[in-house]
C-alpha cells in the first residue's frame, strides 16, 4: 500500500486505559482522539496546536507507532504502521526523528552525551567508525561544541539539552522530524536559538516537520500550515495567514483574540503610565 | 511612601559539590514601592527566582546570604541573619511556578485553605471556609471547587486556586514565579488580567518573575532585567519597551515571537558564564555584539537621563543608542 503523503491519518480514534477508584478498581477507556483526519505531504511543515489535554502528544504517539488506535488507519511514510511487522515496521520507524517534550527529563542522566546520541545508530547497526564520524557531524550541525560529547546532561543548560535531543533525532538520517513542544520549557532567548536551528535544519535537509505546540506565535516560525485540535478533534486547519485573518472555529477565534489582547494590554498599560 | 521591599547589596549563593560558592544573586539593590507592580525579567540562571524566593522568605537553609533586605519596614535579612517571622505568609505570599505539583494531592481545596489560615491567622474551620470562598470568588471560581481535589481541576483552575490561596491570608505583597510559563495563550491572558486586577483593586504589591518581557509589560509598571545575578537595566515599562538601552534588553525584546508579525528573530548566541567563576567583567561580555576593551571591567548601574528612574549597567549605552543590533 502506498500513499502520496508522509503521514496520513484516517478517522483515528485513540485513547488510554485508565484505572479508577480506590477499593474496587474500575478499568475505563478514556478517548483522547476522536476521529482525527490528518494529511501531511512530504517536505511539509505542519504545526499541531491545542491547549493541554487536547490530544496533541497522543497524536504524535500514534504517528510514532507507540499507541495503537482503537479505530482508523495510520499510514506513515507509505506504510500502515499498525499492520506491517518486523523489518518493514522498523524501516519506517527509523526514518522518523523524535524530539520529546521536556529536555530536563528526556535525557538519561547517567549517560554521556555521545552515548545518548549514539544509541539510535547502534540500534540500527551502523559500524563503529561511521558512528564516530556521524556523531561529530551531527553535534556540529546542531551548534554544540565538541567538548560536550564527554559531559553528562546534568552539566548542560536547557538550550544545550534541547540541542542534544535534536542531534539524537537527526543522527540516523530521518525523513521526518516530530517535535513535541520544542521550546516551551526554554527561555525566550534560547527559544529563538532553537527556532532558527530548526529552520536551518529544515532548509538544508528538506525533511517533513511536524511540530506540536500550544504557542501560535512560535508556530508561525516553525510551520506553514496549522492544524488546530480541540478536545481530540481537528477543529480547523489551513495556511497560517488565512487562519489568522479569518478563524473559522470558535476556539481559534478566542485563541487569536487572546494574543491580540496580550499585546493590547502591554500597549495600553504603557500609554497609561505616559499620561 | 512606604517601601514594600528594599534590598541593599543582596548576595545569595549556594555551595556546590566542590565546596565552591555559586553566587546566584551577586549584589542587588532595589526599591519597590507599595502598590507597585514590579517584574523581574531574566534568562534561566540569572538569579531571578532566587531573588524572588529571598523576598518570599523561602530560601533553603543552606543558602549563603549577604546584604540587607527590608520588607514592609521590617529588617528580615541582615548579613546572614534571617528573621522572617510575621512576614512570611502574612505580609508576603507566594504563587508557585507549577500549580500542578504545588498543591497537595491528598487534600481538597478547602483543606488547603484551612491549614494555611489556621497557621497564619488561627482561624476556625468555618471562618477559614468563609475566607476561602471569598478568595475563590475574587479569582473567578465558585463554591463547587472547595470540595475538589487538585487532580479534578484543570491547569487554569489549579493556577487560580494557588492565586486564591496566596491572597487568602491578606498579604501586602504577592510574588508570582513564572505564573504563565507553561500555559497556552488563552489561559495566559486570563491569569495576567487577574493579577492585574488584584494589583489594582486590592492594592497588592505584585512582584512577578518571568522570562517573557511582553507578559511583564501586560501587568507591571516597573521592570528590572537581571543577567548573571545582577540587575542590568531597570525602569518604567514603557522606557524599557520603547527605549531599551542595554544590549541584552534589546536582544531580549527582539527574540520574542509576536503573532501576526513575522519579524526575523535575532537570537542571542552563546551560553551564560558559569557562576562559580569570579566575574569581574561585564556580565554580558561574552555574548555582547558591542563588547570592547573597557567591558572587561564591570560597569555600574547608571541613570540614563536626569530623571534618574531608568538605570542601565553598560559602559557604552550612550553611543549605542543609534546603533542597529
Amino acid at each position: 500500500m502506498s500513499s502520496n503523503y508522509a503521514v496520513e491519518l484516517k478517522n483515528v480514534t485513540a485513547g488510554y486505559m485508565v484505572a479508577r477508584g480506590f477499593r474496587s478498581i474500575l478499568k475505563q477507556f478514556v478517548v483522547v482522539l476522536r476521529g482525527v483526519n490528518l494529511r501531511v505531504s512530504h517536505g511539509e511543515r505542519v504545526a499541531i496546536i491545542g491547549e493541554s489535554g487536547s490530544g496533541k502528544t497522543t497524536l504524535l504517539r500514534v504517528i510514532l507507532g507507540l499507541l495503537r488506535p482503537k479505530t482508523g488507519k495510520v499510514i506513515v511514510l507509505g506504510k500502515d504502521i499498525y499492520r506491517v511487522k518486523g523489518r518493514a515496521r522498523a524501516g519506517v520507524l527509523k526514518r522518523i526523528g523524535y524530539v520529546p517534550q521536556d529536555p530536563y527529563r528526556s535525557l538519561n542522566p547517567v549517560l554521556k552525551v555521545k552515548d545518548i546520541i549514539k544509541e539510535p545508530l547502534e540500534a540500527y547497526g551502523y559500524s563503529s567508525e561511521l558512528i564516530e564520524d556521524r556523531i561529530r557531524e551531527v553535534v556540529r550541525l546542531v551548534g554544540l561544541p565538541l567538548n560536550v560529547l564527554d559531559e553528562t546532561p546534568e552539566e548542560l543548560s536547557g538550550g544545550m539539552r534541547q540541542r542534544v535531543l535534536i542531534a539524537r533525532a537527526l543522527v540516523a538520517y530521518p525523513k521526518m522530524l516530530l517535535l513535541d513542544e520544542p521550546t516551551s520549557a526554554l527561555d525566550v532567548s534560547v527559544q529563538a536559538q532553537i527556532i532558527s536551528l530548526l529552520n536551518s535544519i529544515y532548509e538544508s535537509f528538506n525533511i517533513t516537520m511536524i511540530t506540536v505546540t500550544h504557542d501560535l506565535a512560535v508556530a508561525q516560525y516553525l510551520a506553514d500550515r496549522v492544524v488546530i485540535l480541540k478536545d481530540g478533534q481537528v477543529v480547523e486547519e489551513g495556511e497560517f495567514e488565512s487562519i489568522l485573518k479569518e478563524p473559522k472555529s470558535e476556539y481559534t477565534r478566542s485563541l487569536v483574540m487572546s494574543y491580540q489582547l496580550l499585546s493590547n494590554m502591554s500597549r495600553s498599560e504603557s500609554e497609561e503610565s505616559r499620561l | 511612601m512606604v517601601l514594600a521591599v528594599k534590598a541593599e547589596g543582596v548576595k545569595i549563593g549556594y555551595i556546590d559539590e566542590e565546596d565552591r560558592v555559586q553566587w546566584a544573586v551577586r549584589g542587588v539593590d532595589l526599591e519597590i514601592g507599595s502598590g507597585d507592580s514590579f517584574c523581574i525579567v531574566g534568562e534561566s540562571g540569572s538569579g531571578k527566582t532566587t531573588l524572588a524566593n529571598a523576598i518570599a522568605g523561602i530560601l533553603p537553609p543552606h543558602a549563603i546570604i549577604q546584604g540587607r533586605l527590608i520588607i514592609d519596614g521590617k529588617l528580615v535579612l541582615d548579613n546572614g541573619r534571617l528573621d522572617f517571622n510575621g512576614v512570611r505568609g502574612r505580609i508576603v505570599s507566594y504563587i508557585p511556578q507549577n500549580p500542578g505539583t504545588s498543591l497537595n494531592p491528598f487534600m481538597t481545596v478547602e483543606e488547603h485553605f484551612y491549614y494555611i489560615l489556621r497557621d497564619t491567622k488561627s482561624l476556625s474551620r468555618r471562618e477559614a471556609r468563609r475566607i476561602a470562598l471569598e478568595s475563590l470568588m475574587k479569582v473567578g471560581l465558585d463554591q463547587s471547587v472547595l470540595e475538589m481535589y487538585p487532580h479534578e481541576l484543570s491547569g487554569g483552575m489549579q493556577q487560580r486556586v494557588t492565586i486564591a490561596i496566596a491572597i487568602a491570608s491578606r498579604p501586602k505583597i504577592i510574588i508570582a514565579d513564572e505564573p504563565t510559563s507553561s500555559v497556552d495563550a488563552n489561559l495566559r491572558a486570563g491569569i495576567l488580567k487577574l493579577l492585574n486586577r488584584l494589583n489594582r483593586e486590592l492594592g497588592l504589591t505584585l512582584i512577578m518573575v518571568t522570562h517573557d518581557i511582553y507578559s511583564a509589560a501586560a501587568v507591571c509598571n516597573k521592570v528590572a532585567v537581571m543577567l548573571v545575578g545582577k540587575i542590568v537595566e531597570m525602569g518604567e515599562v514603557k522606557a524599557l519597551l520603547y527605549d531599551p538601552r542595554h544590549p541584552y534588553t534589546r536582544i531580549l525584546l527582539n527574540c520574542v515571537p509576536v503573532l501576526g508579525v513575522k519579524k526575523p528573530l535575532k537570537p542571542l548566541v552563546g551560553e551564560p558564564p558559569r557562576l562559580y567563576s569570579d566575574i569581574k567583567h561585564c556580565p554580558f561580555l561574552d555574548r555582547c555584539p558591542f563588547a570592547v576593551e573597557t567591558c572587561k571591567v564591570e560597569p555600574l548601574l547608571e541613570p540614563v537621563d536626569e530623571k534618574r528612574d531608568h538605570v542601565v549597567r553598560c559602559w557604552r549605552f550612550k553611543e549605542l543608542k543609534s546603533v542597529e543590533l
